[in-house]
């Protein structure tokens, strides 16, 4: 599916997902490989059912998939719903970086002026 | 984070909230940046995304004073509102034709955490946003969600 036909719906689904800084790492941990639930859960500090619950919700975004024999599956990120995402959210993001880009250059100037 | 999303600013989309939040690290401690966003003669130099100088720079930074910025790269596209809140070096609020701003600014070892958040106000904007711009369907649409965003605001309030 391109950005074109993407649902709206499924877009908001795929940022909200997002917008949650375990569910953020999850999908990092995922992009190195699949991994299954108990090497997910390994870096957090949570339980099981709430680590499944951040599964769950991924897995409605589209962002992931896996894992219908509950516990061993590995889970595996879907690239595509993560382009969609990034191919949406980019040119937005690319501005406001090479406005960012602007001002640390402009600190480095600044800070070197008063040295 | 995956590949695509690993640069030097993160952006995420918070729909619960409304707001677009973007963080950058910067190398320099938080009173410069504040300063850098808070003084003509600095923001003039870094505000547009292609680099050209700012054609205008006009600010009254306290609470209830306005500013105006005008790009010399497109002059039609003026970004203006109020400051709601200023407190340096951490904390500097605004509103922008409609949407509220705001400047975050933590210490982090020698250098600073920016965090720049653009709350919509409401989630039906936000969504409304989300939905014009895939029904616009290509990144160039897209390409100025900011300047859209203004619009958005300026034609609906």
């Amino acid at each position: 599916m391109d950005i074109q036909s993407a649902q709206p719906d499924r877009l908001n689904a795929v940022f909200s997902a997002m917008s949650d800084p375990t569910r953020r790492a999850i999908l990092g941990r995922l992009a190195r490989s699949e991994a299954t639930v108990s090497e997910l859960m390994a870096p957090f500090a949570i339980s099981q059912p709430a680590i499944s619950k951040h599964l769950k919700v991924l897995e409605r975004a589209g962002l992931i998939e896996g894992g219908r024999d509950a516990q061993r599956r590995p889970r595996r990120l879907c690239a595509q719903a993560m382009k969609e995402a990034a191919d949406w959210i980019e040119p937005f993001r690319r501005q406001w970086e090479a406005r960012f880009d602007n001002l640390a250059n402009h600190l480095a100037t600044i800070q070197s002026e008063e040295k | 984070m995956p590949p695509a999303f690993q640069t030097d600013t993160d952006c995420v989309v918070d729909r619960a909230t409304h707001t677009i939040r973007l963080i950058r690290d910067l190398d320099a401690p938080p009173a410069l940046v504040f300063e850098a966003w808070t003084k003509p003669e600095h923001i003039s130099v870094w505000w547009d995304a292609t680099g050209a100088p700012l054609e205008s720079c006009e600010m009254d930074v306290r609470r209830g004073g306005s500013f105006t910025f005008v790009s010399s790269s497109n002059p039609d596209h003026i970004f203006a509102g109020t400051y709601i809140e200023v407190a340096p070096p951490h904390r500097l609020v605004f509103d922008a034709n409609g949407a509220e701003g705001r400047l975050i600014l933590d210490a982090k070892g020698e250098g600073t955490r920016m965090t720049v958040e653009i709350d919509c106000r409401t989630s039906e904007m936000l969504d409304h946003y989300l939905e014009v711009g895939v029904t616009a369907g290509t990144s160039q649409t897209l390409a100025n969600l900011a300047a859209f965003l203004d619009e958005q605001t300026v034609s609906t309030g």
